[in-house]
């Protein structure tokens, strides 16, 4: 691509730019200025240096001023030049306040946009509009120069937004800077627009269906982004989870992205046609853009027609749970670990929302907990439900070998592999339809069998829950074996511990209360002269001391969550700081317990005082709170100059022994 | 769609900081994006990663817990299953669809049931228990297979490394 030369052009930095704007403007308004003084203290014509028609129109200063600057060529495009100095001040002011510091990824983005932008649009202004005249070029590169600036500020935007969507912290002010940006955006799109039916009723349909086109296309694409934003916003806002999310977020997607497509398509369609400029460079340029966009839409059509077949395929097949079905159940849907208020049930016996199935049925066809096939072909070929449609022949004949009885399916595949009709509508979706029955009757009659045999496990093992009894059996297909598995400790009931703590999330709203963790330890016992029983602190200034003491043990916190950002991070760090800090103590507890083991005492009594020096635990640069850090730093050093004693000491007794 | 990634993220590291398995820490790296985590993984007792404290990264994909997260660490670590840069290789961070190695079934590959949790407890076994058919690293595959001492030096070794002794 032309792009990347162009990147490798030497750019002057924006101080030396508007510097030299301003001294080229300042030169223009003294040269202006001497033009108009000299011909209004001597006003005799015949004695013109320049021998041109020297005429000012007014009397008044400033109007003859304005006069000279627009009409003398090099003032003119002084003028054009300051112009694009304020626009590029006005969008780094738009930066700074809105967005700060722009990430890496943002910075490579604008970057390709606007290389990308510049390199169409000189393609349409020389290559299609052919235009003549100098007026003309500077009227479409001023028309451009607007379209561009704020398409670079709709794609900073939908960057960001979708950075911000990856984080559960972000200040509102941040939110509302965003938002009126976008908003600012969309009513310059009317305003533009408005221009565009100005010109358009000057210049002609044509000139108007362009500029209305590119005008559209800017608006979609802020739109978009703001209704994302605003879906986005609702969600997080919102405790629980949205059932009907997904379907606002899936048809918003799915009709800007053909809406853009189909303009976008559209515009180059007459812009192909209406320039006379087949067999040029230009033709070939949109001509390749034209049919990246026909296979673009042709993608999304094919992805519509999957989700529309999983959506039918869902409801015709997996009944919606009872409420008793979903009390009795009461676990969390497994995909989003949301609480179930309404759902599916699986023929497995396994229920999930709506939405979350759906997305998973999306992409495959089976159970996500006990990966029965759910599939309505045979699954040697379904590990992938055909998501973009890609049923092509060679997966018909191999289904043809495998499945006799499967003409109705084959059909209805072959039909969806085709191209060129891929927006009819589908019928063969009923005649799939007819031909799962008799498969989803085998699985019930599956399901039944695997019941009986799980409640006769449950009838020996009460306190086993029953999906992992159901899953076990699937597995072993025999009562006797899962029986043993359950007795030999393979099948564990989950702990009451993990299972407390599940509930404590779920309903406790007090998250600024200290939880203690039940003590699930495993004797791990390490010899350490320092050991003391336990104790758990919730405090770390106070801790530091017994912290000490409490040497080994596996790494337990009374962990709490906070809901503050930058308190959670602390305490992350915190917590891994310190679990570096016992596996050092234990380590080095070991080495001296085992004695003259493989490693040199001597030797690594030197290296830890060396280490001791440089060594240093920050694996977050980000981090945002200097003051813990250096405070937990400072008590490492403490814990490992006292690590070090206790470990020097002990060295020092087994020589002496 | 981030914004239910996002929640469920959210609630997996609640879990994992109120309840943390032994010898397991994670955590975003920073708060700004959660999608991309820090582990901490002691070396299972008994082994010869025994005293060990590994970093890893997790990076989420926006459709998680669809597709399964990428999991590297950020040590050196000769290990069967682990790339040489780092990059973890075990079935349960295969997404279903996909079977670079031709040998597991579904069963064992990535589902949205499965979590952080799991799969660090995953990893946990198979520095416990190298599966030497399916080796990332070839070198290390046969290392552990024909020279066992000299794994476990080398494994000796990173365990000082990751500790900074
Ligand atoms: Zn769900
Ligand atoms: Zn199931």
């Amino acid at each position: 691509m032309p792009v990347v030369l162009l990147e490798r052009i030497p750019l002057p930095s924006l101080k030396t730019y508007t510097a030299f704007c301003v001294a080229l403007l300042a030169s223009a308004l003294f040269y202006a200025h001497r033009v108009v003084t000299s011909l209004e203290s001597d006003s005799d014509p015949s004695n013109s240096a320049t021998g041109r028609e020297q005429v000012l129109p007014s009397d008044s200063y400033t109007w003859n001023m304005l006069f000279v600057v627009t009409t003398e060529a090099w003032c003119v495009w002084t003028l054009v030049n300051t112009a694009y100095c304020c626009l590029i001040l006005l969008g780094k002011l738009i930066q700074k306040l809105v967005f700060g510091d722009l990430r890496v990824s943002e910075q490579q983005h604008l970057k390709d946009k606007f290389w990308n932008f510049l390199f169409y649009k000189f393609i349409f202004i020389f290559g299609v509009m052919n235009v003549q005249t100098m007026e003309e070029v500077v009227m479409w590169v001023a028309w451009f120069t607007v379209l561009g600036f704020f398409h670079l500020l709709t794609q900073l935007s939908k960057d960001r937004f979708e950075y911000l969507s990856f984080s559960p912290s972000t200040p509102r002010f941040i939110h509302v800077k965003l938002l009126s940006l976008l908003m600012v955006i969309l009513l310059s799109c009317c305003g533009l627009m408005a221009l565009c039916v100005y010109i358009g009723l000057q210049a002609g349909i044509t000139i108007f269906a362009f500029m209305a086109a590119e005008c559209m296309l800017l608006a979609l694409r802020a739109f978009y982004v703001a209704v994302r934003y605003a879906i986005h916003l609702i969600d997080m806002n919102l405790e629980g989870i949205w059932e009907n999310r997904s379907i606002y977020v899936y048809f918003t997607e799915l009709t800007f992205e053909l809406a853009v497509l189909s303009v976008d398509f559209a515009h180059h369609l007459h812009m192909l046609l209406w320039g006379n400029i087949f067999l040029s460079m230009a033709s070939l340029v949109i001509c390749m853009q034209l049919r990246y966009l026909f296979y673009e839409f042709q993608r999304r059509i094919k992805r519509h027609k999957n989700y529309r077949r999983v959506v039918k395929n869902m409801e015709a097949r997996f009944p919606i749970a009872t409420q008793e079905e979903i009390k009795k159940n009461c676990d969390d849907c497994a995909i989003c670990w949301e609480k179930m208020e309404s759902a599916r049930r699986l023929p497995c016996g396994h229920l999930f929302h709506n939405s979350c199935l759906r997305s998973w049925l999306e992409q495959d066809t089976s159970c996500p907990t006990c990966r029965t096939t759910l599939s309505d072909r045979p699954p040697e070929d379904s590990t992938r439900n055909v998501p973009d449609g890609r049923g092509g022949d060679a997966d018909v004949n191999l289904q043809q070998q495998n499945n006799p009885n499967a003409q109705t399916t084959n059909h209805f595949f072959h039909f969806d592999g085709s191209r060129y009709v891929s927006w009819l509508p589908s019928f063969s979706v009923e005649v799939t339809h007819t031909q799962l029955l008799p498969r989803t009757r085998q699985s019930v009659q599956q399901t039944s069998q695997l019941d009986n045999m799980a409640r006769q496990v449950l009838q020996v093992f009460p306190h086993m829950p029953l999906n992992l009894v159901l899953d076990d059996l699937r597995e072993t297909r025999s009562v006797e074996f899962t029986i043993e598995n359950i007795l030999e400790g393979r099948l564990q009931a989950p702990l009451p511990g993990s299972l407390m703590s599940r509930n404590g999330l779920l309903s406790e709203e007090s998250d600024e209360e200290t939880q203690q963790v039940t003590s699930l330890s495993t004797g791990n016992a390490v010899i350490s002269a320092l050991a003391s029983p336990a104790e758990s602190q919730q405090n770390f200034t106070d801790e530091s001391q017994s912290e000490l003491r409490r040497d080994d043990g596996p790494a337990q916190f009374s962990s709490r969550f906070s809901k503050s950002a930058t308190e959670r991070e602390t305490m992350l760090q915190e917590r891994k700081n310190s679990m570096l800090e016992q596996a050092r103590r234990r380590y080095l507890t070991n080495q001296s317990a085992s004695g003259s083991s493989n490693i040199d005492t001597r030797a690594m009594g030197s290296e830890l005082v060396a280490s001791s020096e440089t060594w240093q635990f920050t694996n977050d640069p980000n981090s945002s709170s200097n003051e813990t850090q250096t405070s937990s730093s400072e008590y490492q050093r403490h814990c490992r100059e006292l690590a070090f004693q206790a470990a020097q000491k002990r060295i020092h007794e087994q020589r002496n022994t | 769609m981030a914004g239910s990634a996002l929640k469920r993220l959210m609630a997996e590291y609640k879990q994992l900081t109120m309840n943390p398995p032994e010898g397991i820490i994670a955590g975003p790296v920073n708060e700004e994006n959660f999608f991309e985590w820090e582990a901490l993984i002691m070396g299972p007792e008994g082994t010869c990663f025994e005293g060990g404290v590994f970093p890893a990264r997790l990076t989420f994909p926006p459709d998680y817990p669809l597709s399964p997260p990428k999991m590297k660490f950020t040590c050196e670590l000769f290990h069967p299953n682990i790339y040489p840069d780092g990059r973890v290789c075990i079935s349960i961070l295969h997404a279903p669809g996909d079977d670079p190695m031709g040998y597991e079934t579904s069963a064992e590959r990535w589902s949205p049931v499965q979590s952080v949790e799991k799969i660090l407890l995953s990893v946990v076994s198979m520095l416990a228990e190298p599966n030497d058919e399916s080796a990332a690293n070839v070198d290390a595959a046969k290392t552990w297979r024909e020279d066992r001492s000299k794994f476990n030096e080398v494994a000796e070794r990173t365990v000082r490394k990751t500790l900074g002794l």
